[in-house]
């Protein structure tokens, strides 16, 4: 079955970049089309076993790993994207980030100072607040005590939250599979139902397949949860199905020979949790998930930092290396435990491609300076750990990769750069991509924030071309 | 399972893997697993069923050592690590079933959420509206037909016990989210909040209950007896579905008239065509609680418009058509039915009287007369609408009267703050003032409401005394706030006024003296009758309802009504024998005599018939084996 109606935009997916681009164009009177292969869980039916979680809000069933299975990949397949299941942590990227994106890709606009006014707008779509430290629990009272004792600096996290309730005595681990009480400021909580209020159409469980650009029209085709194909034309498209899938959807539909650089690039910010037992309880799984960052100017240099986290069990029993009674005589200390996390600010580009059989594929390994950054911050969580009285350590080796980025860099030569400096794909002035995968490389900090600042600024973009 | 055993053996308090039922969330998650990954997983699972169990324990102990082999198997290692380990951990410590609750609690996780917040229903429909695929342009009348008739070939198969699972969830679902559409029945039609949960939400709980209660006795087949003529067969009734069935439905109820007869239909095997009225459409609600209960969208289509489009979805002929709204309204519907034969139920107006005699308690029936007036702003086709009080008495009654009713707050509250919302619908304010000035310009008297401008729909309590039956305001229905007030000699006048009407829908009769109810109860012409209450009797779902005279035709609720969407079949049932039955050809002399014997004796009852039967009823049987026409 097909269906030819002409919208003025067709946004591909509705994470992030994909709701702040859809609302602004849907106010600005664009008749506007938002196409999610992810379903639409709300507050009150966001699965709540960590089995179905994992597997039907994430892509292939949450299971997606890197070529040598260094690396977990968890890519959202959700209505709101990542904004549903990650930390809603909203950091402004530094000038360190900003400096090195403007080296790479030549662009004025990345600079605080430049972007302040497009961080501002973005700011002023959420509630953004300081987690209370009234309430931080054993886990994060083990980070802070931990960084004092080393002289290390850390600092309370600013999180898109509108009240968590903390004193109602609520256990937000639970917000890493979507927040129950609306608290989170995901996009369905904030801009995606703004873009809805001005008339945006939302197709949920559709996913994209053909995506073509015939310079006179674009046109998207897909598939949608029963199985139906439908075909939908617009004068313009908005990819911002993330780094991987932008770049699967272009490599897919033969851009790659116009534009080389495409899937190139690529960076996760790996991450790896580290687990402690204690003593005495700590019960890292009760109050607020996370409540401190690392804020410290050495460990930015070095090119990591340092969170405060937990995971709920099935997560945790991954990260115990063992198997079978010593696994269970482990996990049998869960309210013992305490975790802190690294993330690497990874130099290393990794590349995404398809295979013969029409699989992603995603090279990406660290290299010796990535490997180097990790051992930096392994070691200041052990120091941590040792300075507080952890009896034993478990250094997990399962990396994670959250922030995934690049894959379509921004940047002026066609050769080396997917998206040009105005946000629209090189060679092809109607689509346009303002999400992670335009990132030149790794910030090194949560990436979510810019992503709203750069899709309020592309919009301005095509706002001002007009339709 | 040999696997899960070496990767989660248990211990004295935690189970062995292959002891719990867990395995059997395997395909929960591989249903969402790419089919390259499943497959490569299903693969190696075999692989691990035929090998030894030491050398699985060693390769599971390998990978998670992968750190140290480098290159491809390493990569291998890993790959098992994360897949096999990551499995039976998710299916181990996810919390599934009460096996895998007790494991999370043993290793000491328990975490909640005390924040209570309710659905978000705005951002429902929002997500609904916005989906250009479930909102298609709504489809021609004919095409509405074509999707229902296969989509009754569906419902039809499915069990009872089936669609009582969608009617659960159903129910669930509707009280889950009761606040939101609270919410939005109220912007639609201005109601008091209270108003909404007595006459929206509770009947529809009560209707969904006695469907989950009682549908199952009253469709199942049903054996009858057969008589002594027919000896040896066996007679039964079988509850079918008619196909499709048209409900239209009027705005004073606009949720409850919706959810209940379409259940109705469905639960009966029928498909479903929902026309609400255009001034309450709910657009986007009924749709989505169906959908959210499980219900395929094509089991019940919602077709919006006005009475055009009633009239062209009576063209496609529907099988049965469902309507309750006016009386004008009802006899066009009945007259373009009658052009196919198509059975019309046929819910109208009513103009419901209320007798209270001198011996009835004068307290309890003030608040009762105010409520059955003013509830639902008088927008209810059993509402009060004539008050016919003891002379006796009249004058502290009408005292009281005037007291309660003018203590009714109206508005359209937020927090069950009022007691009378706004009037729906500006036609029919229109009409409510049209009456209450007719009747003042004839000598009536406003006792109270005089406030009102005759335009506002926000229309207050009017009692109005001194009117007559000659007035239009006593023959023709208000649906307003508004309660006439009269007085009578005695019993015998009371029920002359009282069926002085050309509506016969309900009524009530107020006085201690049991004998005197029931004598006027039985004499009242009425499809419904309240003894010392007002509007009970429709709460009771097990209750038929429906009306006489203009009041309407057939009856639903109760199981007299959830058969009344079927098609009602008779079964007979005879053995495939040789036997040739007595009337059947050929017809002969002796045949005749024998008969003619059997039908003198067996009617008249007594002995004879068991005489008659043994006489001529044996030796018709025998004669009629071997019969020929001469």
């Amino acid at each position: 079955m097909q269906i030819h109606s002409n919208y003025d935009v067709i946004v591909i997916g509705a994470g992030v970049s994909g709701s702040f681009m859809a609302k602004e164009l849907a106010e600005a009177g664009w008749k506007t089309l938002i196409l999610e292969a992810g379903h639409s869980f709300r507050r009150n039916h966001f699965p709540k076993h960590e089995i179905d979680s994992n597997s039907q809000m994430y892509w292939s069933g949450g299971v997606e790993l890197n070529t040598s299975g260094s690396l977990t990949l968890l890519r959202p397949k959700v209505v709101g994207g990542g904004s549903i299941m990650n930390q809603a942590l909203m950091d402004r990227f530094d000038d360190i980030a900003l400096d090195s994106w403007r080296e790479t890709s030549k662009m004025n606009i990345f600079s605080e100072e430049s972007l302040k006014p497009w961080y501002e707008k973005a700011e002023s779509e959420l509630v953004i607040q300081e987690i209370p430290e009234q309430y931080r629990n054993g886990n994060a009272k083990i980070f802070a005590d931990g960084f004092a004792k080393n002289g290390f600096t850390c600092s309370p996290l600013i999180r898109g939250q509108k009240n968590c309730h903390f004193e109602d005595g609520n256990d937000c681990i639970s917000c890493l599979a979507g927040c129950p009480i609306d608290s989170k400021q995901s996009m369905p909580v904030t801009v995606l139902r703004k873009a809805l209020m001005a008339q945006a159409s939302l197709i949920s469980d559709f996913e994209v397949i053909k995506i073509e650009d015939n310079k006179e029209r674009t046109i998207v085709g897909g598939r949608w949860k029963d199985g139906s194909h439908y075909t939908f034309t617009a004068k313009k498209i908005v990819m911002a199905a993330g780094a991987i899938g932008n770049s699967k959807l272009l490599i897919e539909n033969d851009f790659k020979k116009s534009l080389p650089a495409l899937g190139q690039n690529f960076y996760t910010h790996p991450q790896y949790m580290v687990l402690a037992l204690y003593d005495h309880e700590i019960n890292a799984h009760k109050g607020p998930l996370q409540s401190y960052k690392s804020h410290d100017r050495n460990f930015r240099a070095k090119g990591f930092k340092l969170e405060n986290v937990f995971a709920p069990p099935a997560a945790l029993s991954l990260l115990i290396p063992s198997l079978g009674k010593k696994h269970l005589e482990t996990m049998k200390k869960l309210p013992h435990m305490a975790c802190i996390e690294v993330a690497v600010r990874d130099t290393s580009p990794g590349q995404i491609s398809i295979n013969k059989l029409g699989r992603t594929v995603i090279e990406k390994e660290l290299n010796a300076e990535d490997l180097k950054r990790k051992s930096a911050g392994m070691e200041a969580i052990r120091a941590i750990f040792a300075s507080t009285g952890a009896r034993e350590v478990f250094e997990g080796d399962l990396g994670l990769g959250l922030h995934l980025m690049g894959g379509c860099g921004i940047g002026s030569e066609e050769k080396n750069f997917v998206t040009a400096p105005d946000f629209t794909v090189h060679g092809h002035r109607r689509m346009t991509i303002a999400d992670s995968s335009i990132f030149p490389n790794a910030p090194g900090i949560n990436p979510s924030l810019t992503i709203m600042a750069m899709s309020k600024a592309a919009a301005h973009n095509l706002i001002k071309e007009g339709i | 399972m040999k696997a899960g055993d070496i990767i989660a053996p248990g211990d004295e308090n935690f189970p062995k893997f292959s002891k719990t039922p867990l395995i059997k969330n395997f395909q929960r998650m591989s249903d969402y697993m790419v089919s390259q990954d499943r497959d490569d997983l299903k693969l190696l699972m075999t692989i691990f069923a035929l090998l030894p169990t030491p050398l699985v324990r060693l390769i599971l102990i390998l990978a998670t050592k992968h750190e140290a082999f480098p290159g491809p198997l390493g990569s291998t290692l890993r790959q098992i690590n994360l897949g096999v380990r990551g499995i039976i951990f998710t299916m181990y410590y996810s919390g599934l079933g009460e096996t895998g609750e007790k494991i999370l609690m043993d290793i000491g996780y328990k975490t909640e959420i005390n924040t209570k917040v309710t659905p978000d229903m705005e951002m429902e429909s929002l997500i609904f509206n916005a989906n250009p695929l479930l909102n298609q342009k709504q489809k021609t009348s004919q095409e509405m037909m074509r999707v229902s008739r296969q989509s009754h070939q569906h419902i039809s198969k499915l069990s009872i016990e089936e669609r009582l699972k969608f009617i659960t969830r159903l129910k669930l679902v509707i009280l889950e989210r009761q606040e939101e559409i609270t919410d939005i029945i109220q912007k639609e039609t201005q109601k008091a909040r209270t108003d909404i949960m007595t006459s929206e939400f509770f009947p529809i709980y009560e209707h969904l209950e006695f469907l989950e209660r009682e549908a199952r006795n009253a469709l199942e087949e049903e054996k009858v007896s057969t008589p002594i003529a027919m000896m040896g067969k066996s007679s039964k009734i079988w509850y079918e579905s008619m196909g499709t069935v048209l409900v239209i439905s009027p705005w004073n109820y606009p949720f409850y008239q919706a959810i209940a007869p379409i259940t109705c239909s469905f639960i009966t095997g029928n498909a479903t065509i929902y026309k609400p009225s255009e001034i309450t459409p709910l657009k986007g609600l009924v749709e989505m609680v169906l959908n959210a209960a499980g219900f395929e969208q094509d089991w019940v289509q919602i077709a919006y418009g006005d009475g055009k489009t009633a009239v062209e979805l009576i063209h496609e002929r529907p099988q049965k058509i469902f309507f309750t709204g006016s009386v004008g309204t009802g006899k066009k519907i009945m007259a373009q039915a009658s052009q196919y034969l198509i059975p019309v139920e046929l819910e109208l107006g009513g103009k419901d009287p209320m007798i209270v005699f001198e011996d009835a308690n004068i307290e309890r029936a003030v608040k009762g007369a105010v409520w059955g007036s003013m509830t639902n702003t008088g927008q209810s086709c059993t509402s009060v609408e004539r008050l016919y009080v003891h002379e006796k008495i009249y004058p502290e009654f009408r005292e009281k009267l005037l007291t309660e009713t003018s203590k009714i707050k109206v508005g359209v509250d937020v927090d069950g703050d009022a007691d009378m919302g706004y009037m729906i619908s500006e036609k029919q304010v229109m009409i409510v003032a049209e009456l209450v000035k007719d009747a003042v310009a004839q000598g009536a008297v406003m006792l109270t409401g005089l406030e009102w401008d005759f335009k506002s729909k926000r229309v207050p309590a009017i009692l109005i005394e001194n009117t007559t039956h000659a007035m239009r305001i006593n023959r023709e229905e208000i649906f307003g706030p508004v309660l006439p007030l009269m007085s009578f000699k005695n019993e015998e006048e009371a029920i002359r006024l009282a069926n002085d009407s050309d509506f016969g829908l309900s009524a009530s009769v107020w006085s201690k003296d049991k004998a005197r109810c029931e004598r006027v109860a039985r004499a009242l012409v009425t499809g419904n009758i309240s003894i010392n209450n007002v509007m009970v009797s429709e709460g009771n779902h097990a209750l038929p309802f429906g009306g006489v005279k203009d009041s309407g035709i057939g009856r639903y609720k109760g199981v007299m009504g959830l058969r009344n969407f079927c098609n009602v079949k008779s079964v007979m049932v005879d053995a495939d024998s040789k036997k040739i039955e007595a009337n059947w050809y050929p017809y002969t002399k002796t045949k005749y005599t024998l008969f003619s014997g059997l039908t003198q004796s067996l009617f008249y009852g007594g002995i004879k018939k068991w005489v008659g039967l043994v006489r001529f009823g044996l030796p018709l049987e025998g004669h009629s084996q071997k019969a020929k026409r001469d």
